[in-house]
């Protein structure tokens, strides 16, 4: 019998449970997931005793931007009760020359002008520059930001001005560690996480593609599949798990929708799969095996060694179901070549369309 | 040292040179599409490069899937048409910028990028459909290729902004070559179109009118879509127009539009053509 494991989430600057609720619930069924509430707090040491209280025994500490540098706080004061550790989009050094100075136009700009107006100044730079106009995106940080407090902004820029040097303590970090971040992280860059990750003993560098500093919410999908592999709990999460992390569909199971509806990618398991299929179609690249191709259709497809099934798809000319068992259309394409029909055929037989209604409604024919 | 003209982008179907082949070009589904190419035609004629670097994609022609470079540069002498599976088409084969190639390959790996290189190889109409749409059918090609494969098939394909940073150190490349040639780079794929599950036959005309927008005004936002967001937006296959982004990364940030043209559907595909000088260029040019 296995007991659970207990994730605790820890948010940074301004940030709230909102900010952790995709990672939330891929993390739920493997785990007790309590999330920190640092709103009060004006130290990073309260904030990492009060994370630390929130549960007994070993923990996983997740933290985010400031929340990181809590989570390397309560490995210093509990060694021993954290047993993995995630630092995602963070730094370690303790303030630098002038931020104090930064830090304090947005705390006056809050007081003064409240939080709607910090949070058109405080969120663009955070977010990868091709979305600062992402309102899907921006709207729930900006909700977010408001539900927080002028108060709150400054305990927390408090705690942040104060934050100790870490870099010293790094190498005394014994538990597995993943250091994660965007790579157009503009606030807490790539390169600075590599020098984590050297210094860390037992860490290892993931880097989130096509991502600013809110990586959680940027790229939800590539932050919760990391963890999930991280932690070790990728292995027995359902198919249902899988199509809520966006995935790619494993090929023949079609519970597992493709992450981007109806559009195969062809991935490593297409392309293992389709492998036999592919070549042997390739081979139709060739006047000798278009002959043998025409000659003895059958004999020609078991030279490739494809399965029975396979072999049914190619030999019924069922397109849509090559292309599920890994068959891309480049390959299968020259299946045409031997035996013509046109490409928007072979579309519309994907589609589950009648020829002409697929003319006309996907391509706009009249 | 050579001088680099003008950006090229179009779209690469193979049912383009298909129905060249079969007598269909002036059809109503084939003459609007070939005729928005005339002006294109007339600027390579008048603007005469010697020398055109085509980015392109491998449609499982050259490349199996046992050996797939993200990467690849040719340096050949020549480059034939491959069997595509109808047998070789009857178009002459390309002259190759050998010197220039590997001038550009050197270039590439001083600045980390680090392609297969291809002394012997074939070319799909990935290549050919482009040169065909710009340069016609001649006897002999007027002009001298530089083939650059991207793999934009088998995930993980090469990121956009990856495409774009490629372009720069293209024209680095360009630049400090020493020769009086003149160059093109005409950037291929696209637009819209996806061949492949239930969503077959997906075109988005809208996205691809702004994609010819943004690659003169905005390119900066186009390489820093990811590559699903791509997928999304244009279709499994329409992510080869991040193939464009390397002739875009090779122009200056500020250029102008000297043609565009859109047609859709070209065969299934959203169909689409630019002609990009850069300002600077432009500029003097007028003054003269
Ligand atoms: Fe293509």
């Amino acid at each position: 019998m296995s007991t659970r494991p207990t994730i605790v989430l820890l948010p940074g600057l301004l940030c709230d449970a909102s900010i952790w609720e995709a990672q939330r619930a891929t993390l739920a069924p493997h785990a007790e997931i309590r999330i920190a509430d640092f709103s009060q707090l004006d130290s990073i040491d309260a904030m990492a005793r009060s994370a630390l209280g929130l549960a007994d025994g070993p923990l996983i500490a997740i933290g985010h931007s400031m929340g990181a540098r809590v989570a390397m706080e309560m490995v210093r004061l509990a060694p021993g009760r954290i047993e993995k550790l995630a630092l995602i989009d963070t730094g370690v050094d303790s303030r630098r020359d002038g931020e104090a100075e930064k830090r304090q136009i947005l705390i006056d700009l809050a007081f003064a002008e409240g939080m709607e107006a910090l949070a058109e100044r405080w969120l663009p730079p955070m977010l990868h520059e091709g979305r600062v106009g992402d309102q899907a995106l921006l709207a729930p940080l900006k909700a977010m930001v408001m539900r927080a407090t002028p108060e709150q902004h400054h305990r927390q820029i408090k705690a942040l001005l104060n934050r100790p040097n870490v870099r010293p303590h790094l190498e005394a970090i014994a538990c597995p560690t993943l250091v994660m971040v965007g790579r157009q992280d503009r606030w807490s860059p790539l390169a600075q996480h590599e020098e984590m990750a050297s210094l860390i003993p037992n860490a290892e560098l993931v880097v989130i593609e096509d991502s600013g500093h809110m990586s959680l919410l940027e790229q939800p999908e590539q932050v919760s599949r990391a963890l999930l592999r991280f932690l070790g709990f990728e292995k027995d999460h359902s198919g249902a798990d899988r199509a809520a992390l966006g995935e790619v569909k494993p090929m023949g199971d079609d519970a597992v929708p493709d992450r981007i509806p109806d559009t195969p990618l062809f991935d490593r398991k297409r392309s293992l799969q389709g492998y036999r299929i592919n070549k042997m179609a390739m081979g139709l690249g060739n006047p000798a095996n278009r002959e043998a191709f025409r000659e003895n259709e059958s004999a020609y497809l078991d030279r490739f060694g494809l399965t029975p099934e396979e072999k049914e798809a190619v030999m019924t000319r069922n397109w849509r179901e090559m292309v599920r068992l890994g068959g891309n259309l480049f390959f299968i394409l020259k299946i045409s070549a031997v035996d013509p029909v046109r490409i928007t055929e072979i579309g519309a037989h994907q589609a589950g369309m009648e020829h002409a209604d697929f003319l006309r409604d996907r391509l706009g024919k009249k | 040292m050579a001088k680099l003209i003008g950006g090229l982008g179009t779209s690469h179907v193979p049912s383009i040179s298909a129905a060249l082949d079969k007598g269909l070009r002036d059809t109503p589904d084939w003459k609007p599409f070939f005729d928005g190419y005339i002006p294109g035609q007339d600027w390579v004629r008048e603007n005469k490069p010697d020398v055109a670097v085509v980015i392109f994609n491998d449609h499982g022609n050259t490349f199996f899937l046992d050996k797939v470079p993200t990467f690849a540069v040719g340096c050949a002498e020549e480059y034939r048409p491959v069997d595509e599976g109808w047998g070789p088409r009857a178009i002459a084969p390309f002259k190759g910028a050998v010197d220039f190639s590997w001038h550009f390959i050197d270039t590439l790996v001083e600045n980390r990028f680090d392609p297969m290189i291809c002394q012997e190889i074939e070319v799909d109409h990935g290549l050919q459909v482009p040169m065909e749409l710009f340069w016609g059918k001649p006897d002999a090609w007027p002009v001298k290729v530089v083939p650059i494969f991207v793999n934009v098939i088998q995930y993980p394909i090469p990121l956009p902004s990856r495409c774009y940073e490629m372009g720069r150190v293209l024209r680095r490349a360009i630049e400090s070559y020493d020769s009086d040639e003149r160059f093109v780079v005409v950037g291929t794929g696209g637009l819209s179109h996806q061949l492949q599950g239930a969503r077959a036959g997906f075109v988005n005309p809208q996205a691809d009118q702004a994609f010819l927008n943004d690659i003169a005004a905005d390119p900066d936002r186009l390489a820093a879509m990811s590559r699903e967001q791509y997928v999304e937006m244009f279709g499994s296959e329409g992510a080869e127009l991040m193939m464009w982004l390397v002739m875009r990364g090779a122009m200056d940030p500020d250029v102008v539009v000297r043609h565009r043209h859109y047609f859709v559907p070209a065969s299934m595909t959203g169909a689409g053509m630019i002609v990009l000088e850069n300002r600077a260029d432009a500029a003097r040019a007028a003054a003269a």
